[in-house]
């Protein structure tokens, strides 16, 4: 055998250059697997869908279903893969999205991920009672100076209490959510060094073993 | 390209599981050797890895599939080869559903298989231009039987066709562009180095050098 060919060197040769060429070159293409990953967020639950190599799912489908499987709502992804909608139902909420040619995932948001929705509500209710409460009191003070100071006080610490809580919830949703994200992204699944190891392992163990079983019958 | 689970009905997920299991023993049955086991496990595993490459493309990236590469190399034995990496990356990284395996491995090794009977042709021959420009269509014919096999496996959850396969094959695009140049540069490269693992055999020509053929 000759050892440099002078016909097979050129056209290996050839098709290494045309290799790095169409490198260079700038293309779009459909991933292997798709991910979704959401989170709650106040009354808002986002979602944001990404092939494994990061680029996002654009015009995907996302649809919402409760844990009886009934279809809640159903959206596009933005150019950002991203799909938002207010919390539909306080429920274990499944988001599937379909990204065509096979490309389906589905991510589970458990109910006590979600915030209260009734409750949030009741608040509401309650908040527009007391304020006819302290309406009513404000309307008795008028009557009795004395005991003025006392309602105003409390009524102060109330509405001082619900603004404290209310700036550190939207603190903490902001400070919170990148971490969330960063979790849910995490948890979604990231190929390490082990799996691809083990796999070319488990390849060479099972031919080993045919081989090993095929000899042994010869 | 590979199907996640929940998209095929249980009918089709079936169907492919009983079709591919049985082409797999038909070909073990046909085309296996032992001496050439070592060289079936390799290759596994460049097909098993294949699907992990990103290749930077701009903003996004693409990867190998290389059913052309393993038609090529293993022949009869490449579906077998593709059924077990396909299995292995279904579980341990989750590429495709558990429930599609069958799907999966049938739209690849189907690919493969085609490739590998198109080389078949040109495996005797002398001129290793027309063997290496023959691998490097190998290469492109892989994705493509696979991509109209996917476009055929989908048109049974309620896509229609001729939709899905002008969107499969138009996706897939770079990725048959470049299994063309990488699967002709493997087999030239193979030529080189060593023709016996594409089943190319060397003998002396009439000047009495040797050469590749």
């Amino acid at each position: 055998m000759k050892k440099n060919s002078p016909i097979v060197n050129s056209i290996f040769f050839n098709w290494f250059i045309a290799v790095s060429m169409i490198l260079l070159a700038p293309r779009n293409s459909f991933g292997h697997k798709v991910n979704i990953f959401a989170y709650a967020e106040g009354q808002m639950v986002y979602t944001e869908s990404y092939f494994p190599d990061g680029s996002k799912v654009v015009g995907g489908v996302v649809e919402v279903y409760d844990s009886q499987g009934n279809n809640l709502l159903s959206g596009k992804t933005d150019h950002l893969g991203q799909f938002n909608f207010p919390i539909p139902k306080k429920d274990d909420l499944k988001i599937v999205i379909i990204a065509g040619m096979g490309h389906k995932n589905s991510y589970l948001l458990s109910a006590d991920e979600l915030p209260d929705i009734i409750e949030q509500e009741k608040k509401l209710a309650q908040e527009t009672i007391k304020g006819q409460e302290t309406r009513k009191d404000q309307e008795i003070t008028k009557d009795s100076p004395l005991q003025k100071s006392d309602v105003v006080q409390t009524v102060n610490l109330d509405e001082f209490k619900k603004i404290i809580d209310q700036s550190l919830d939207e603190k903490l949703d902001q400070k919170l959510s990148p971490i969330l994200r960063k979790l849910a992204k995490s948890e979604n699944e990231k190929i390490s060094p082990t799996e691809i190891f083990g796999g070319i392992g488990y390849i060479f163990g099972i031919v080993g073993l045919i081989l090993y079983f095929t000899k042994r019958n010869n | 390209m590979h199907i996640s689970d929940g998209v095929l009905s249980t009918t089709v997920c079936l169907g492919s599981y009983i079709l591919s299991i049985g082409i797999c023993s038909l070909c073990i049955k046909k085309s296996m050797k032992t001496k050439e086991l070592p060289k079936i496990a390799m290759i596994t595993s460049i097909f098993f890895i294949a699907s992990l490459i990103s290749i930077p493309l701009g903003p996004t990236s693409v990867h190998l599939i290389l059913p052309g590469l393993v038609g090529t190399a293993l022949g009869g034995m490449a579906f077998p080869s593709v059924l077990l990496g396909i299995i292995l990356q279904a579980i341990l990284f989750q590429h495709g559903g558990l429930t599609t395996i069958g799907a999966n491995s049938l739209m690849m090794g189907l690919g493969a298989l085609g490739a590998g009977s198109i080389f078949s042709l040109v495996k005797k021959s002398n001129n290793s231009k027309l063997i290496i420009n023959t691998g490097a269509i190998c290469g492109a014919m892989g994705v493509l039987i696979a991509g109209i096999t996917l476009a055929l496996l989908l048109t049974t959850a309620g896509e229609d066709f001729y939709g899905v396969a002008k969107v499969a094959l138009l996706a897939h695009v770079p990725v048959i562009v470049i299994e063309t140049i990488i699967t002709g540069a493997a087999i030239a490269f193979l030529l080189k180095v060593k023709p016996d693992l594409i089943g190319v055999k060397i003998k002396p020509d009439e000047t009495g050098v040797k050469v590749i053929q």
